[in-house]
């Protein structure tokens, strides 16, 4: 199967004992990226981007996102937890930030990181991408990974127009990792870990766009460490320690929808929800998009906010991080300073670490290498097409009639799969016009 | 192969359909990026102008492994002057029509620019017939 040879990392996994080969997730998959096959579910590795819609739409929870062992911490001696603003996102309104760092210092973690803390950074360094890359507009963000993969499968030609820089999450590990040696902390003794709200974030962190060492040493699921946080909240003795604000409320939002077009010049889009990306991303390839600024693209509605594993509803998080963000805006003394002021020469050491200097097109739409080959195939597609119902019913496994005609001629199944085709042409005309009318 | 597609005059959100079908093909293909790009623009203005100025239209789209050849034949008023037709910025839309955005005067330019063979005939009160053709191979 194509799964076992796979151009990248997943995070989302079936638990074959769960699944009941229902074709919700088959149906729901943006890619088409799952067939069922023996009764189970099956992952295309090359076609899946890890956005999570199966995982949402699993009515059995037979689909899962792996995540490292938390015991995995133990292996270092500085344990920095890089935490989201999404995660103080989750928590009622009454419970203070503070306190929820603190429980995650009980829990292990010696060091606590805001991802965010980068985003100043990260402004400047995305106006001098723009500066020294006129050639590569429309340019379309890099935040959210399942949006990088999408554009990798889907959109190969629009490779070239996302902005080829890291992650904050990355940006924030790189930081704090770069002041721990700086200060004298062997490597080896440094373990980051990043409370993800999704699955895209897991996969992005096992296998990075460039071939290259990820910045981030584990990942954990929000929805763990959040029952864990919880817990201890209720019996917690509720002493805490001060902590340092070091955020404006532009860093906290960031990751809301809006949160990164907002900043930059030009005409710039903030564009979620899995669909409308999609949409937006045929229109960009069509060059019905005059864009010269940023185009913030995130696979989720209401972008991390509607991460997959964040436990709180999307709105009540959105608007706790509004507060947070309004909150900190109007107490600046809170805080040291919204940019992070390093040395010129930390700074420059960092901005070389960040650039990405190749995404490779990964296009599952391909058929073959050779024209001739390909244009065979096409026909092919056309031809079993026209005998398969044209219902999508998804029996035969694959989640579209088209998509079962295009597995037919990658020879990855049979047109016989349908149902529909043992049956005499007088048998399927009264079949279909009886159910739907056609 | 062939692709087959009808139009329907005045309906601009259904104008596209048969572009992003034929960039999906393309794309099956593996045809070229830059390619790809050229024949989808061309054809996309080529079904804005029978959305905007004629009654209906079809469009044929033959694919072999050397070129990408697109007719459009439309019934409707026809061209005028073509000539004029041709120049950037020349433009018959109706006032409705440019309110909506369209009718700029670009589109035979526009098609001109990403083609490598482009024919058009019209006669008036018939409709207007355009042949397009782009190339796969370089050595065209």
């Amino acid at each position: 199967m194509e799964n076992t040879n796979s151009y990248f990392h997943h995070a989302l996994k079936v638990d074959n004992d769960l699944c009941t080969g229902c074709t919700h997730c088959m149906k729901s998959c943006p890619t088409e990226a799952i067939r069922v096959r023996n009764g189970k579910a099956e992952i295309y590795g090359n076609k899946c981007i890890d956005c999570g819609e199966c995982f949402k739409v699993c009515p059995v929870k037979a689909i899962f996102i792996k995540q490292d062992d938390f015991n995995e911490l133990q292996n270092y001696k500085y344990r920095i937890a890089l935490v989201p603003a999404v995660f103080i996102g989750q928590f009622p309104e009454e419970i203070r930030t503070s306190q929820i760092y603190s429980c995650l210092k009980k829990l292990g973690f010696t060091h606590i990181y805001e991802v965010e803390h980068g985003v100043g950074f990260m402004i400047n360094i995305i106006e001098d991408y723009f500066k020294d890359n006129p050639d590569r507009k429309p340019y379309i963000s890099s935040f959210c990974p399942a949006v990088v993969r999408l554009i990798q499968v889907r959109f190969p030609s629009l490779v070239k127009n996302i902005v080829h820089l890291k992650a904050p999450v990355d940006i924030a590990s790189i930081i704090i990792s770069e002041r721990l040696t700086d200060a004298g902390i062997k490597k080896e003794e440094i373990g980051t870990f990043y409370i993800t709200p999704c699955a895209a974030k897991i996969a992005a962190v096992k296998s990075p766009v460039e071939d290259s060492e990820s910045a981030i040493t584990g990942v954990i699921n929000m929805d763990f460490l959040y029952n864990k946080v919880l817990h201890m909240l209720s019996n917690s003795d509720r002493i805490v320690e001060p902590i340092n604000h070091s955020l404006s409320g532009r860093d906290v939002i960031w990751s809301l929808s809006g949160g990164e077009a907002q900043n930059f010049s030009g005409r710039c889009f903030a564009v979620d929800g899995l669909r409308n990306v999609i949409d937006f991303l045929e229109k960009i390839e069509n060059e019905e998009i005059d864009s010269g600024g940023l185009i913030e693209m995130r696979v989720c509605d209401q972008s991390c906010a509607g991460g997959v594993l964040n436990p709180n509803n999307r709105f009540v998080a959105v608007e706790r991080l509004q507060r947070r963000a309004a909150y900190l805006d109007s107490n600046p003394d809170g805080r040291s300073c919204s940019i992070p002021s390093f040395s010129k020469d930390f700074n420059t050491r960092i901005q070389q670490m960040m650039s990405i200097d190749e995404i490779k097109p990964r296009s599952i739409l391909k058929l073959d290498d050779n024209l001739q080959v390909a244009l065979k195939m096409v026909e092919g597609m056309k031809k079993v097409k026209s005998f398969l119902p044209g219902v999508d019913c998804g029996v035969c496994g694959a989640p579209t009639c088209s998509a079962l005609a295009e597995d037919v001629v990658r020879k990855h199944a049979k047109s016989e799969d349908c149902v529909f085709v043992h049956k005499s042409s007088e048998e399927i005309n009264e079949i279909i016009s009886r159910i739907w009318d056609k | 192969m062939e692709l087959k597609f009808e139009i329907e005059g005045g309906n601009f959100t259904g104008a596209g359909n048969a572009s992003s079908e034929v960039k999906k093909t393309l794309k099956q293909l593996d045809v070229d990026n830059a390619k790809i790009k050229r024949i989808v623009v061309a054809l996309f203005e080529a079904e804005i102008n029978v959305v905007a100025h004629a009654d209906s239209g079809i469009i044929t789209v033959t694919i072999d492994d050397e070129k990408v050849e697109m007719l459009v034949d439309d019934k409707g008023p026809g061209i005028y002057d073509i000539t004029k037709a041709m120049q950037e910025g020349y433009s018959t839309a109706t006032r409705q029509v440019r309110e909506m955005g369209f009718g700029a005067g670009m589109g035979l330019p526009n098609i001109k620019r990403n083609t490598d063979v482009m024919n058009i005939s019209s006669v008036l009160g018939v409709g207007t017939n355009l042949k397009m053709i782009v190339y796969l191979n370089d050595t065209h």
